[in-house]
């Protein structure tokens, strides 16, 4: 962020301004921590694809197939990716949203239920029947009225943000149950348009040529919402001003509030933001499951948490980026496809996963020692 | 470097040669040490005999707590020694100080919640026998001193860490002293939350240990129990010990006198140019910290608010900017009424806050200079909330020009700025806000002495440029210097309003420091009395 803006003002009102090579200034762009994701993501497809074949593994060969890659690979980390994103937001803050999967789950089971008119909101008859729109948005909205409740109980209750939302995590699964017709799925879900959301393809013409023997079918769909939506908060965060009061209250809340932020305003908006993107997550995994399944979202909150913290973003706030978060998605979603191409079984998988976690926070943690030791030197 | 180089205007420190001689005396030969930026202390030597209490009195900043901290071990001096009976002591850490019979101990001593009296005494030294704790006897033994030293009614051995108030987290810190055969005890500021009864029974307790021969340090702003309780006085200032008297030979003005004796420097050049023109007026103002707070500030007017740390200024600042609660009263800014429930109102009504605590409380330090000083105007600087990097730095390079902030570049992180440099982007948040009121709480706080310059230079400017300035600062050279009329504050109410062009530091230090309500020996109560 910082060199862009330097990048656009005249060299006069501001200090002088090092002129640096370009190689410096993309290395700059992408950051230290982003660079070494990107490192970290290379030698992993290595590992995969060629150093595996020394260990007597096979199977690596077919990760570049656009069969699994564009199936496998660009589909898995879509519902993954969504709620990372809006935790990074919350995490950047200096806080944790735990209750994300459970949010999932009610925009699940409600976009479901205004699609088939059936259950508690596809009753009320607020939301037209059949229309993949109303779906759509009845999704986000409930899971930005979970957000709403998440803040309030944040900052008008002063609960602690972990504890708060671990408890909402608890009463959102149970409310995803209730709004069910007597609990259980509403599905199959036919609808078209909805079933579009995770089966299309966009740009089915390209004309690139076949890849580990599979054909070039276009980018799903719900890989294109995901790139979106990263764009969308990665442009709020680094635009706007809600942006920088997130940075800002994550940085030194109590400096935030004295410079005039208002941190409950802030704090609030941001629950909506996570939740209605949580909620919009919940829709695709309706689409893509076809049906509004209660239990869609279960588990997934930890996924999400993994890929903020592995992704850069500090445990104590302040510092993160969306940019960051979406190449540890990427990390974790081709160490889970890796594994499975080698054979590796999903127990193994999860290992894998905890230990790539811990890894990432010790080595971030021990940067920030570093970097204070050489700070108070200065 | 002779004694009387040091303080050319007092004779009367003892001769070092006089002194020594007596076993047990802590002799402090020399001492220095300096901080960045700051002499903290300045060849200081001084004897700490068995057998008396001696007083440590100074203005904030005069040195008391690096003398205590180097007694203890915490800080090492630059130079200097110091030595008892022949030998001398060098303490790497406070426990290296502590068996060598040193104990300080200070307001706030560490008390470990979650287990009872006894063991809190004891910790560290529990009585054991094959690896299990002696609880009987542990507790035997604590109530045999406790009563000894009369304290078992005042501190129930039932209690536990968490439940004991201040004065009985002092006494548990006192027997813990005592315990392991103290020689030299210091104690900073004991009595400032205890109540009268305690008070009688701490004193009581400290001259039995002088009777007993332990050599006792004794630090506090009260003139009154100085000079009830202790045998000798030692005044420092500015890093430089004063003078040393007996106690009997002096009284609250003679005090008051040696702690300031200071000449204004001539960096400050404060013109006045206040108007008639109120901006700010706060009648009656009640709050948790504060009782019937009544004073006005002009536009164009520099007013300080003198007190010692503790009287209730920052908390009046943050009272008047809606970050702490107001029970009753009236803010009028500008000739209105106004409700301030939070920091975002007192900014969008113009008022500005640059608070004591620059990494605390003032600055995001992780984040750009830029960013830290657009903060407090991100909405007039947005376009449909997307902040407009034209408007930002429009707003805010001027300023950071004008107060020449030294910085590589706007993006810097502000963490990586010198202090100065630092307070210098928060001021600059400040300006760039337009406000009618700035409150500026110890703007000079830990920056050298060119930088405290050039803010002493802004802040008349600024003043003469319109604003009213609240000065909040415990450097007494610093209010006299700047302001235009200076409001003093004792305990959370204001105790006088002097003219800044002929108050002197005795003044304010006895409106400051003396009881109001006992004290009648000087003019300081009529003053009191005429504020308004």
């Amino acid at each position: 962020m910082n060199t862009e803006i330097a990048s656009q003002t005249n060299e006069q009102a501001a200090p002088q301004v090092k002129k640096e090579s370009f190689i410096h200034k993309l290395m700059s762009t992408i950051g230290p921590d982003n660079l070494s994701l990107i490192f970290a993501l290379i030698l992993l497809v290595f590992l995969i694809t060629v150093a595996s074949a020394w260990f007597g593994l096979s199977g690596g060969d077919r990760f570049f197939s656009w069969q699994n890659l564009m199936n496998s690979l660009a589909q898995a980390i879509v519902i993954v990716g969504l709620l990372a994103i809006g935790q990074t937001v919350i995490i950047i803050a200096g806080a944790l949203d735990i209750s994300v999967g459970s949010i999932a789950s009610i925009g699940s089971v409600v976009a479901a239920s205004v699609l088939a008119g059936i259950g508690t909101v596809g009753s009320l008859g607020i939301f037209p029947k059949d229309s993949a729109l109303m779906a759509v948005v009845a999704g986000i909205l409930a899971g930005m009225v979970a957000g709403m409740i998440n803040g309030f109980i944040v900052t008008y209750l002063r609960v602690n943000p972990t504890i708060a939302t671990l408890g909402t995590l608890a009463a959102f699964a149970g409310i995803a149950f209730l709004l069910a017709p007597e609990g259980k799925p509403i599905g199959v879900v036919t609808q078209p348009d909805f079933t579009y959301l995770a089966q299309g393809r966009f740009l089915t013409d390209l004309p690139l040529p076949a890849m580990g023997g599979a054909k070039w079918t276009g980018i799903p769909i719900l890989t294109v919402i995901l790139v979106i939506v990263a764009i969308f908060v990665h442009v709020i965060m680094r635009y706007t001003d809600f942006g920088r009061a997130i940075y800002a209250i994550g940085g030194n809340a109590v400096a935030a509030r004295l410079a005039g932020i208002n941190l409950t305003r802030i704090r609030v908006m941001m629950y909506m933001l996570s939740g209605g993107i949580a909620g919009l997550a919940g829709v695709l995994l309706a689409a893509r499951t076809t049906s509004g399944n209660p239990v869609n979202g279960n588990g997934l909150e930890l996924q999400a948490i993994t890929a903020v913290f592995l992704g850069g973003a500090a445990t104590s706030g302040g510092k993160g980026t969306v940019f960051g978060t979406f190449l540890a998605v990427i990390l974790v979603g081709v160490l889970n496809n890796g594994m499975n191409l080698l054979g590796f079984n999903t127990f193994t998988q999860r290992v894998a996963l905890g230990l790539l976690l811990i890894v990432a926070v010790a080595i971030s943690q021990w940067r920030q020692a570093r970097a204070e030791r050489a700070r108070s030197r200065a | 470097m002779t004694m009387t180089d040091i303080a050319p205007s007092i004779s009367n420190i003892p001769d070092p040669q006089e002194l020594e001689g007596k076993p047990g005396t802590l002799e402090i030969r020399n001492v220095s040490k300096a901080f960045p930026n700051v002499q903290a202390l300045n060849n200081v030597s001084l004897d700490i005999r068995p057998g008396e209490i001696l007083a440590f009195m100074g203005e904030n900043g005069a040195g008391k707590s690096t003398l205590l901290k180097i007694i203890n071990g915490d800080y090492q001096p630059d130079s200097g020694t110091l030595s008892m009976d022949g030998e001398t002591l060098e303490f790497s850490n406070p426990l290296a100080a502590h068996k060598a019979g040193i104990r300080v101990i200070y307001q706030e001593p560490e008390i470990i919640p979650g287990v009872g009296v006894a063991e809190n005494i004891y910790v560290g030294e529990l009585p054991r026998r094959l690896g299990i704790v002696q609880r009987r006897k542990l507790n035997e033994q604590v109530k045999r001193s406790l009563i000894e030293y009369g304290f078992d009614k005042v501190l129930p051995m039932d209690l536990m860490g968490d439940q004991l108030s201040s004065a009985q987290r002092q006494i548990v810190e006192i027997m813990r002293t005592l315990k392991s055969g103290v020689r030299v005890l210091a104690l900073d500021e004991p009595t400032s939350s205890l109540s009268d009864e305690e008070v009688d029974r701490l004193f009581t307790l400290i001259r039995r240990l002088r009777d007993e021969g332990v050599a006792i340090i004794y630090v506090s702003h009260r003139i009154k129990e100085i000079l009830q309780l202790c045998d000798r006085v030692a005044i420092l200032r500015d890093g430089n010990l004063i003078a040393v008297k007996p106690a009997k030979d002096l009284n609250d003005a003679e005090i008051v006198r040696l702690m300031v004796g200071r000449e204004l420097k001539d960096i400050f050049s404060r013109k006045p140019a206040g108007s008639d023109n109120e901006v700010l007026r706060v009648e009656n103002l009640n709050s948790n910290w504060h009782n019937q707070i009544d004073f006005k500030i002009n536009a164009g007017e520099v007013v300080g608010f003198a007190g010692l740390v503790g009287a209730g200024r920052t908390e009046l600042a943050k009272v008047i900017f809606g970050d702490l609660p107001i029970n009753s009263g009236k803010i009028i800014l500008d000739g209105q009424e106004v409700k301030i429930r939070r920091p975002d109102e007192a900014i969008a009504k113009g008022i500005g806050f640059a608070t004591e605590d620059r990494k605390r409380e003032g600055l995001v330090l992780i984040r750009s200079v830029l960013e830290n000083a657009s903060i407090a105007i991100l909405s007039r600087i947005s376009r449909f909330h997307f902040v407009s990097s034209r408007l930002e730095r429009l707003a805010i390079s001027g300023f950071i020009d004008k107060l020449q902030v030294r910085t590589p570049s706007l993006n810097q992180p502000v963490g990586k700025l010198s202090g100065g440099n630092q307070q210098k982007v928060v001021l600059a948040r400040w300006l760039a806000a337009k406000p009618k009121v700035l409150i500026l709480d110890e703007p000079t706080r830990g920056i050298d002495v060119g930088a405290k310059a050039e803010i002493y230079r802004l802040i008349d400017e600024l003043a003469n440029e319109g604003l009213g300035i609240m000065l909040i600062s415990s450097e007494l050279p610093e209010i006299l210097g700047l302001s235009d009329r200076i409001y003093v504050m004792q305990n959370g109410q204001i105790t006088g309003e002097l003219d800044g062009a002929t108050a002197t530091e005795e003044e304010i230090l006895g409106l400051a420091m003396v009881d109001q309500l006992t004290t009648s020996s000087t003019e300081n109560s009529t003053v009191s009395q005429e504020r308004n």
